[in-house]
């Protein structure tokens, strides 16, 4: 009797939590009309479908587009510089792993809106300011590569050493070894990592605010920025905009949310 | 030539190049950009010189406008005030959510993860939905206030500078509970089970348990959370750019907002990596402290 009354309290935790989830979903719905009453109603008597409208008339296609090309070339960026650092992260134990290991850590820590000042002159230097998109997948790789090492690196310790040593009696060399045997049985944890860098990268604005000036090569979240406007209305209009852009997150979120949980336990005490 | 190859290819050189790749990329994108902000904010920086390579070296000049500026202060206050109060209440009450779903009933564990849905979307957009919430004249907080009479009158909750730096620090405060909530649950199941049997039968009633098993137990964990929260609460920025925009009249202005405006709004970019290398300062030694300790357990 007494886990169903926790169960029971459990839930209305939950929904109090997840109560602005459910006003924006219930704002999106509702004809604007409705939007404007008071007292407001939490449960919309005629429900409108404008996902369509906004998402044409924000040119939505293009802000989203953006925001994954971001989002993709972080995610193999990240993979491609940091699989290997995890890897050696997790077999070697020695005095210089350790000053390494110290400094990605040190790295994971700098605010993207302290950092985007030097790099923003920097870029503008080199003349990568010119390739808006590609210099802030750069910079955003750069403040979740060492998340992405940290993570990676627990599911690489959890392969036991004797299966690498095997393959090398039966004569694979290192790189053969990292690659057919090592890196596939790792391959869960190196996933779910993938997917909460993208996610992550999904949802940037900084270096997207700073770092790309025409407006046809912003992200998702620069237009919504933009469509918020200092005096804007149009509640439902950004609530839409807001479920077009969330809705994809949560659905991915959900179907790998215990892996994802686990996973950031794992690395982020460690 | 050969036996280095050798060794790249086969042998310990394997992982050195691998630990080397990453090194590196971090050291031209993060370390550089970092002791670059320290050479930026003693120069000379405006629109006309941002191209070039060597600017007038102008001393102190840039640290000195900072300090003089009429808002630093209340900037540096908002700052560690917003920080403060984003800990504690985090941290309370994430502290009574892990403690709550530690209790063993049906799906604990699956709900406690559904919480993280609120950390994963963009912050960007959990400003917009607050924005919204908050807003003054039909926002739904000023409708559950007053109806529960708790308030008489509406609150503008992000247009009144008394107001406006709490409302974000509300919404930063639901931002970061499900993750302070993970964390301590993981402190928590790392303590065996059978002390606290121990202690019930020896007559500790719960509050005793609490006070001296619970907290002693997971203080290496609280040391954890309390300073990745110091470092996640000092890169919050898209909530108050989606929210208040540090107005009105700087009542809500924090430090990582105001350093970004000083260059992207003022184009005032020698001021702004000043206002930025003070504040990375601070971050990185909370994180070589938070690192420095999570080692030495390690090795215990």
């Amino acid at each position: 009797m007494k886990r169903y009354v926790l169960l029971v309290i459990a839930l209305c935790f939950l929904a109090i939590y997840l109560f602005p989830l459910y006003w924006m979903y219930l704002t999106a719905f509702k004809p604007s009309s409705e939007t404007f009453t008071y007292p407001p109603r939490f449960w919309p008597s005629d429900p409108q479908f404008n996902f369509a409208k906004v998402f044409v008339e924000k040119k939505m296609d293009t802000y989203l587009w953006n925001s994954l090309l971001v989002a993709t070339g972080t995610t193999a960026l990240a993979a491609f510089f940091g699989t290997g650092c995890a890897y050696a992260l997790a077999r070697v134990r020695s005095v210089w792993m350790d000053v390494v290991l110290f400094l990605i850590l040190m790295m994971q820590v700098l605010p993207p809106s302290l950092m985007a000042t030097p790099i923003f002159v920097l870029f503008n230097q080199v003349g990568l300011i010119t390739t808006p998109r590609f210099a802030v997948i750069l910079a955003q790789t750069a403040k979740v590569l060492p998340l992405y090492i940290v993570l990676c690196r627990t599911s690489f310790m959890q392969i036991p050493k004797e299966l690498e040593e095997a393959a090398r009696v039966d004569g694979a060399s290192r790189v053969t070894a990292f690659f057919r045997i090592i890196v596939p049985l790792a391959r869960n944890g190196i996933l779910v990592t993938s997917v909460l860098i993208f996610l992550q990268s999904f949802g940037e604005y900084v270096y997207s605010r700073s770092l790309i000036s025409q407006e046809n090569l912003q992200t998702a979240t620069v237009g919504l920025m933009n469509f918020m406007g200092p005096n804007t209305t149009d509640w439902n209009g950004i609530m839409t905009y807001a479920v077009i852009y969330v809705t994809p997150i949560v659905l991915v979120f959900m179907l790998l949310q215990r892996k994802i949980v686990s996973g950031l336990t794992a690395g982020a005490l460690k | 030539m050969s036996a280095l190859l050798r060794s790249l290819r086969d042998g310990r050189g394997f992982d050195g190049a691998l630990a080397l790749l990453a090194l590196a990329y971090l050291f031209v994108f993060s370390a550089f950009p970092l002791i670059y902000n320290i050479a930026l904010s003693f120069q000379e920086v405006d629109m006309f010189s941002l191209g070039d390579l060597i600017r007038p070296f102008v001393g102190l000049a840039n640290y000195r406008t900072l300090m003089a500026a009429p808002e630093f202060w209340s900037v540096m206050g908002n700052t560690a005030l917003f920080v403060g109060l984003c800990i504690v209440f985090q941290l309370g009450i994430g502290f009574g959510l892990a403690l709550f779903f530690q209790q063993d009933f049906i799906g604990a564990s699956y709900l406690r993860g559904l919480f993280l849905a609120a950390w994963i979307i963009p912050a960007l957009v959990a400003g917009a939905i607050w924005k919204w919430i908050f807003a003054g004249d039909f926002g739904v907080l000023n409708y559950m206030l007053m109806s529960l009479g708790i308030v008489d009158e509406r609150i503008f909750w992000l247009s009144t500078p008394a107001i406006s730096l709490y409302s974000v620090v509300i919404a930063n405060i639901w931002l970061g509970i499900p993750f302070n909530m993970i964390l301590l649950s993981v402190g928590l199941a790392g303590i065996p089970k059978d002390m606290y049997e121990a202690a019930a039968l020896d007559g500790a009633g719960a509050w005793g348990r609490f006070w001296h098993m619970t907290l002693p137990m997971m203080r290496s964990t609280l040391g954890a959370v309390v300073s990745l929260g110091i470092i996640f609460t000092l890169q919050q920025f898209d909530l108050f750019a989606s929210l208040t925009q540090g107005g009105p009249a700087n009542s809500s202005n924090v430090a990582q907002y105001w350093s970004w405006q000083l260059s992207f709004q003022n184009y005032d970019i020698a001021t702004g990596s000043a206002v930025s290398v003070l504040m990375l300062g601070f971050v990185i030694v909370v994180a070589f402290l938070y690192v420095r300790s999570t080692r030495e357990e390690h090795q215990a």
